[in-house]
């Protein structure tokens, strides 16, 4: 087959390379995951952490959260650039902010910012206070065999 | 010649153009008082509705435009569209990339069903209805084959939530709360209390101009001529074949589209049976709008949208005040949906039959008729 | 050379037969010969077979009068059901049990069946070259009509309606004690342990496919058929083409309401409501599938067609779930029953209209 190389030719392929750039870019900034965040006892290279008494923490600005010691809970984000804001009160009373951007890695479905870990090196790498987060294969109760209706009739039955 | 017609001949001949409409206003007339709901529940449930399934049935404009009448082979779209939802559910892509993407997964798919189904309807010229029905059918099995047994085994589907406890197939209910509401509530004013979906509405609005602008188009001007007259137009030139499937395949994408925008409003994909429902709705409404197998315009989507679903909300309710039973009502609603098409369908063969049969004396027969 | 004409021979055969319908019985003999090595008692599976067989052939032999009479293929058999419901129910109010409540059933449905089959006959008069999708449409409104009327007629036999509120009929209705099984056990035959022939209900088959048959060699049924073949010619040599058309569909409606007894009859249960709502898709893939076309079919067709589907739906879930222990019959009933209409649709040459 000889391929006909004109400018309808190439205005089509140039629009499905860049529907499928498109995609991908979709792809990047949709995609959904779930950031834990967990104020407990932690251990990092070799230093153990105490979980904070009460802290107020925000990503992005899907509004704040206050997370007693022991506390976990979960915030969703599309894409992979995130802010986390963290606000405690330290021993002497003082009140600290800290601001940080953060990574998901794309196919990531869950990770878990330990506060306690991040308060102790505001400044640190990423990876000494996220980490990738697999639920764990209990937690995801099998449910019972369910059947598949795939009568016709339930066209109407259920409308 | 011309009619000269009195007034009275003049509201007969409205009222017999347009029984269906009037039907319909009768039945809500009386349904709207019995149900007991108030006005504003109506309206804001009207407006959801519209807001839901305009996009559908203003699919099914396309190939009536080219003579084919109506594309019970929407649900074709429907399919793809609803494979697109079903991947990007997987992947966890939510909000309008979401859509969009499911979107973009659905194109091609609808591309290469839409071509097939104009194929078979070409080799079924005159009865074109009934054997796009049938296909709709057919790929129902396809459609089965590929989601029940093909995803999880063949195609992979990682996420557990989608995937049967036996490893392949897709469960019967997909959650799609990713993208669950995500374009109505982009941006939506209140009127009186009652949320109003503005981006929606825009969309549906550009595809409603796009519908307008494809009339007057060249490929439109192709379609209508096709449509009135198929050796006509391939006298004149118009590639016939082609012509026909190019307005199967702009049908299917679009009904693909909108299964897409009336999912993320519901929320909850039913993975074996919404497909099916919806092409049955969506022609219904569109006749309960006024509109004809041959001929139908933007006016009637809305105005079917609206008492049809009117009816649809309203008569549980009124059979329960009414008799006593909600289930009479919803048995009633399915009724009147197949009945309107029975009538419609009806009306436009008897009404084809006798502008052909009395070319001549068309006259005299509709003076006869309405005296 | 011998070869060739073979091969030839061999392809007339084919597109005479229709490739699809070669698929079909090709698929149907495999089936058969996979079972036993599966593990899949052939007796039973014959005499399941032969059964489904019995109880679907007289609604697909309801298709035939319609077809010669041009009136194409009778999507609206769920009119006939309907007929044969209210026969079946109202029977069954009369309540009095055993093989007569059959006769009364059959009774009771045909004015029915005349009465309804007379007005669709005159609906589908004034609506030439679009009966198909009317036919279907008639069919689903007319199913959903009944469906309210079921919750509102005033039976009231405790067998028939809800036990708690004492109206509305149920949605499955068993006919033991009434005519379970009469036509199945009359003189059947059993060849062993699985082998079950039934044959009174296939008798009833043969009757009434006899006197079709008789019917379409009268000189009306000759007129039906001139009708069907080609109607202007038919209106030139004096043939009444509305009222030979009405016939027909009086005929379609009627056998529909005998075949939804005899269905009832083996199967044990009353099925009211959505029940027949699909009920004529597998009718008219069957005929198909034994040769018909849009506007012609025989005798023959009917049994051949009834007897090739009823073996695949029955076969393809037993072979199937213990080859690969996955029960995909559904989904390949639903193709191959679609895609033999779609295959009819389609054809040109066959196609008058």
């Amino acid at each position: 087959m000889k391929l006909n190389l004109t400018r309808t030719f190439w205005i089509r392929t140039a629009t499905i390379a860049l529907i499928l750039v498109f995609s991908v870019f979709l792809f990047f900034i949709g995609k959904q995951h779930t950031v834990l965040v967990d104020n407990k006892a932690v251990t990092v290279n070799g230093v153990e952490l105490k979980a904070l008494q009460l802290v107020e923490v925000e990503v992005n600005t899907l509004g704040s959260m206050e997370l007693a010691a022991r506390d976990r809970d979960k915030f969703d984000v599309t894409g992979q650039k995130h802010k986390v804001t963290v606000i405690y009160t330290d021993a002497n009373w003082e009140e600290h902010t800290i601001v940080r951007t953060f990574r998901i890695p794309l196919m990531q479905d869950m990770v878990m910012i330990l506060l306690p870990a991040l308060v102790a090196n505001p400044e640190g790498d990423q990876s000494l206070w996220l980490e990738n987060y697999e639920l764990p294969t209990y937690a995801m109760t099998a449910p019972a065999e369910e059947p598949v209706v795939t009568d016709d009739l339930a066209v109407l039955v259920e409308i | 010649m011309t009619l000269h017609m009195t007034k009275t001949q003049k509201v007969l001949r409205f009222m017999g153009n347009n029984t269906v409409p009037i039907l319909f206003l009768i039945i809500c007339a009386f349904g709207i008082p019995l149900s007991g709901y108030s006005a504003n529940y109506l309206v804001s449930e009207v407006i959801v509705r519209i807001a839901r399934n305009s996009f559908l049935i203003v699919s099914l404009l396309i190939p009536i435009l080219a003579g084919m009448g109506l594309n019970f082979g929407m649900t074709l779209g429907a399919m793809a569209g609803q494979i697109g939802l079903i991947f990007i559910s997987d992947w966890g892509i939510a909000g309008i990339p979401g859509m969009l993407l499911a979107m973009i997964i659905s194109t091609p798919i609808s591309i290469i069903l839409g071509w097939w189904c104009g194929k078979i309807l070409n080799m079924a010229k005159g009865r074109e209805m009934v054997t796009s029905y049938i296909i709709g059918f057919f790929m129902n099995g396809i459609y089965q084959m590929i989601v029940l047994y093909g995803m999880g085994a063949i195609i992979p589907i990682r996420s557990n939530a989608l995937v049967l406890p036996r490893g392949y197939g897709i469960r019967n209910t997909v959650n799609l709360i990713g993208i669950r509401k995500s374009l109505d509530n982009l941006l939506t004013v209140r009127l009186f209390g009652i949320p109003i979906p503005l981006v929606t509405f825009a969309v549906i609005a550009l595809l409603c101009l796009f519908v307008l602008w494809f009339k007057k188009t060249k490929l439109g001007q192709d379609m209508r001529a096709v449509g009135q007259d198929m050796e006509v137009a391939r006298a004149a030139g118009i590639r016939v074949e082609h012509t026909r499937i190019i307005s199967i395949i702009i049908s299917t994408v679009f009904a693909g589209y909108g299964m897409i925008l009336y999912l993320q409003n519901i929320g909850t994909l039913n993975t074996y049976n919404s497909h099916m429902q919806i092409g049955m709705f969506s022609v219904a409404a569109l006749l309960v709008g006024g509109a004809t197998v041959a001929k139908a315009n933007i006016r009637n989507v809305f105005l079917g949208v609206i008492l049809f679903h009117l009816m649809f909300i309203v008569s549980p309710m009124a059979g329960k005040n009414l008799i006593g039973q909600a289930q009479l009502g919803e048995y009633f609603r399915v009724f009147v949906s197949y009945g309107v098409i029975t009538i419609s369908l009806v009306l436009y063969e008897v009404r084809k039959k006798r502008d052909r049969g009395l070319a001549g004396l068309v006259l005299a027969a509709e003076q006869e008729e309405t005296v | 050379m011998t070869i060739e004409k073979l091969t030839s021979s061999v392809k007339g055969m084919v597109t005479s037969f229709g490739l699809p319908r070669v698929i079909i019985a090709l698929f149907l003999l495999v089936l058969f010969i996979l079972a036993p090595f599966v593990g899949v008692n052939v007796g039973t599976s014959l005499s399941d077979t032969l059964n489904r067989f019995g109880m679907n052939a007289v609604m697909v032999l309801a298709m035939v009068p319609m077809i010669h009479s041009g009136c194409g293929l009778n999507f609206g058999l769920p009119l006939g059901i309907i007929a044969g419901l209210l026969g079946a129910t109202i029977s069954l109010q009369v309540n009095i049990p055993g093989p007569t409540s059959f006769v009364l059933a059959i009774l009771f449905a045909t004015p029915f069946a005349v009465i309804l089959g007379w007005g669709y006959g005159q609906l589908l008069n004034k609506v030439k070259g679009g009966e198909m999708m009317i036919a279907t449409y008639v069919g689903f409104s007319s199913v959903a009509f009944m469906c309210i009327m079921w919750l509102l007629l005033p039976f009231s036999n405790p067998t028939m309606v809800w036990g708690y509120s004492g109206t509305g009929l149920r949605t499955t209705i068993s006919v033991e004690g009434y005519y379970l099984h009469v036509l199945n056990d009359f003189l059947s035959i059993r060849l062993s342990d699985h082998l079950l022939i039934p044959t009174g209900m296939i008798l009833f088959f043969a009757l009434l496919a006899f006197i079709i048959w008789a019917f379409l060699h009268t000189k009306t049924g000759t007129a039906m058929t001139a009708v069907g073949s080609n109607p202007v010619f038919a209106r030139a040599s004096g043939i009444n083409v509305d009222k030979i058309r009405t016939l027909s569909v009086v005929m379609s409606t009627w056998l529909g309401a005998m075949g939804i007894l005899v269905y009832q009859q083996s199967f044990g249960f009353i099925q009211l409501y959505m029940g027949p709502f699909y009920m004529a898709l597998p009718a008219v893939s069957a005929i198909l599938i034994g040769g018909a076309s849009v506007n012609k079919a025989s005798i023959l067709n009917v049994v051949v067609g009834t007897f090739l589907f009823q073996g695949i739906v029955t076969m393809t879930p037993s072979v199937m779930n213990s080859m690969i222990h996955t029960d995909m019959s559904e989904v390949i009933r639903i193709v191959v029953s679609n895609g033999m209409i779609l295959y009819a649709l389609t054809r040109k040459t066959e196609a008058v209209r």
